[in-house]
């Protein structure tokens, strides 16, 4: 659609000023901080309040799943961690803002990455931190039904609940470069987060469309002994094609549209 | 020396031409005024030579390549688009220092241009506190960052206090003695007027004017004379023979249209008429202005435009 002549595009462009500046970004906000913060407090103190409060007939139960309970409070770390990566990306939304970073970094390709690697990898270590604590806490208080960090499944739970996060970030932060809003997406996405999977869960129990919901297709990294389609590592894979898929559509948007 | 090149640039929004095939320079060593109504596309050409929107067709480059291909571009294009872009939760200096990273610009320059625009002050202040006018030397602030080799302003003097204007213009002044390029969109006539070397006039974003200052006053205004003198009546007789048509006023002075001091004073000599009084009217931008533009509207409503000149 354009006639400008292709520039030759510079062999290396560095990527590390862009990170810089999208640091600077996030830690310059304080309600970013808050959202990422939240994400650790709502998880472990809801996983803590449940694993804390198991009775001995619940624990003792054949289907008892120590390292699900674990992370009890999972969903509602998550809403942390859509609004986290919602807030983040339109932070450049609001009131023109990407006018200016664009101008700095004129090559899309690199400010988009920048972006996207900061914010992923902050919430993939907040995520990490979260998991680990909850894992380690939860498994205290559940006394001899507890699990260790050596058990079969344990170690994969505390690396996918961490992976899970830093998805969840994602998938919003791509979808708020296609909306140009937090608002849109945190009221779109923390319902159809909390809510869709079981709703549809409910009407279809036996292992349909539910299970490849972004959450519950997720979550399956979470369980000791996975039931249904999708084994724990295929599960978070299906989570990741819907954060690639969110991502490539806020690409899409980005090098498209008009700043 | 670094210089910005529009050629043939068009930009239509849906069915609406913001900018249509538009050529000119902005060179070295000058101040570019960037006039037009509103909507005449003057943000947008902005726009397009960041490379923040996509022409539809022509280009705009910086120092010949495009801007999104330049390898520092905040030390060749110091931009100033719309004073709220920044996000209100963020402190002057975070907001800075943001850009600076980006740009691979040491932190000292963050302080260097807060002094230099005055808000040093505040810069420890969120955003979300500030007047316009602060806001307005922030954007201010962000386009000086780079030292660029360019500098591009839209509209620079809203909300700056009459100290802050001086300010603004003299800085424009001092980048362009020093050899760079200045691009500055104002709907002050007046602020235009006495920074401008060269205009740029967009009308329904096509090319109206691009020329000097004095060139286009010449072009678009026509000069006047006013004179007392004590013999009228001849005077009246000896001008109207060499063409003029002087007109008095109820105060009794005379105004000559379409002529000037050098041409009326030898004249008035050589027939010994006694002057009493003899000045004559400095063109206006403002006149200049409207004159170009209201030819451009009658342009603008004739149902087959090209047999009409402007």
């Amino acid at each position: 659609m354009s006639t400008i002549p292709l520039t030759p595009m510079k062999s290396h462009v560095s990527l590390t000023p862009s990170l810089r500046s999208e640091w600077w970004k996030i830690v310059s906000v304080r309600g970013q901080w808050v959202a990422l913060a939240a994400v650790f407090l709502a998880t472990l103190g809801f996983s803590l309040l449940m694993s804390g409060t198991f009775t001995a007939e619940q624990l003792a139960a054949p289907e008892f799943d120590p390292l699900r309970s674990a992370y009890y409070g999972l969903n509602f770390g998550g809403i942390g961690a859509v609004s986290f990566g919602a807030m983040a990306a339109a932070g450049e939304y609001k009131s023109g803002a990407i006018r200016l970073s664009l101008a700095a970094v004129p090559h899309r390709g690199v400010f988009y990455t920048a972006k996207l690697a900061v914010i992923g990898a902050l919430a993939l270590v907040v995520g990490l931190a979260t998991s680990l604590t909850c894992f380690l806490i939860g498994q205290a208080l559940m006394d001899e039904y507890g699990v260790g960090l050596g058990d079969p499944g344990a170690l994969r739970s505390v690396l996918g609940c961490g992976i899970y996060l830093a998805l969840i970030t994602l998938f919003a932060a791509g979808l708020t470069m296609v909306a140009r809003s937090a608002p849109a997406v945190i009221g779109t996405l923390i319902p159809f987060l909390m809510m869709m999977s079981f709703v549809i869960g409910d009407l279809d129990d036996d292992g349909g469309i539910a299970e490849f919901l972004p959450d519950r297709a997720g979550q399956q990294i979470l369980l000791q002994d996975p039931t249904g389609p999708l084994s724990p590592w295929a599960g978070l894979g299906v989570l990741a094609l819907w954060t690639g898929a969110a991502l490539w559509a806020g690409w899409v948007a980005l090098r498209r549209r008009d700043a | 020396m670094t210089s910005i090149d529009v050629v043939n640039l068009t930009k239509e929004y849906g069915q609406t031409r913001a900018v249509d095939g538009l050529t000119f320079s902005v060179l070295p060593g000058r101040v570019t005024g960037f006039l037009g109504p509103n909507g005449a596309g003057k943000s947008t050409t902005m726009r397009l030579v960041l490379g923040l929107d996509r022409p539809t067709s022509g280009t705009a480059t910086v120092g010949g390549r495009s801007y999104a291909s330049l390898d520092e571009p905040l030390r060749t294009v110091g931009a100033l688009l719309d004073p709220g872009a920044a996000l209100g939760a963020r402190t002057a200096r975070d907001h800075l220092r943001v850009l600076a990273a980006a740009g691979r610009l040491p932190t000292s320059r963050v302080d260097e241009v807060l002094e230099q625009t005055g808000i040093a002050s505040v810069a420890r202040r969120r955003i979300s506190t500030f007047s316009l006018g602060m806001r307005q030397r922030l954007g201010i602030a962000a386009a000086l960052l780079g030292d660029p080799a360019v500098l591009m302003l839209d509209e620079p003097s809203n909300g700056l206090d009459p100290e802050g204007i001086i300010w603004i213009r003299e800085l424009m002044r001092e980048f362009a003695d020093d050899g760079r390029a200045v691009l500055v969109s104002s709907h002050l006539m007046s602020e235009t007027a006495a920074v401008a070397d060269h205009l740029v006039v967009l009308g329904k974003g096509r090319l109206l004017a691009d020329t000097g200052i004095q060139d286009f006053l010449d072009e678009w205004t026509t000069p006047r004379v006013r004179l007392r003198t004590t013999e009228g009546e001849r005077l009246r007789g000896v001008l109207v023979r060499e063409g003029y048509q002087p007109v008095q006023a109820d105060d009794g002075r005379w105004t000559v249209e379409n002529a000037r001091v050098e041409e009326i004073g030898p004249i008035a000599a050589r027939e010994g008429i006694p002057i009493l009084e003899l000045a004559g009217e400095g063109a206006s931008l403002e006149a200049a202005y409207l004159a170009l533009t209201s030819g451009e509207a009658e342009f603008t409503t004739t149902t087959s435009p090209l047999s009409q000149e402007v």
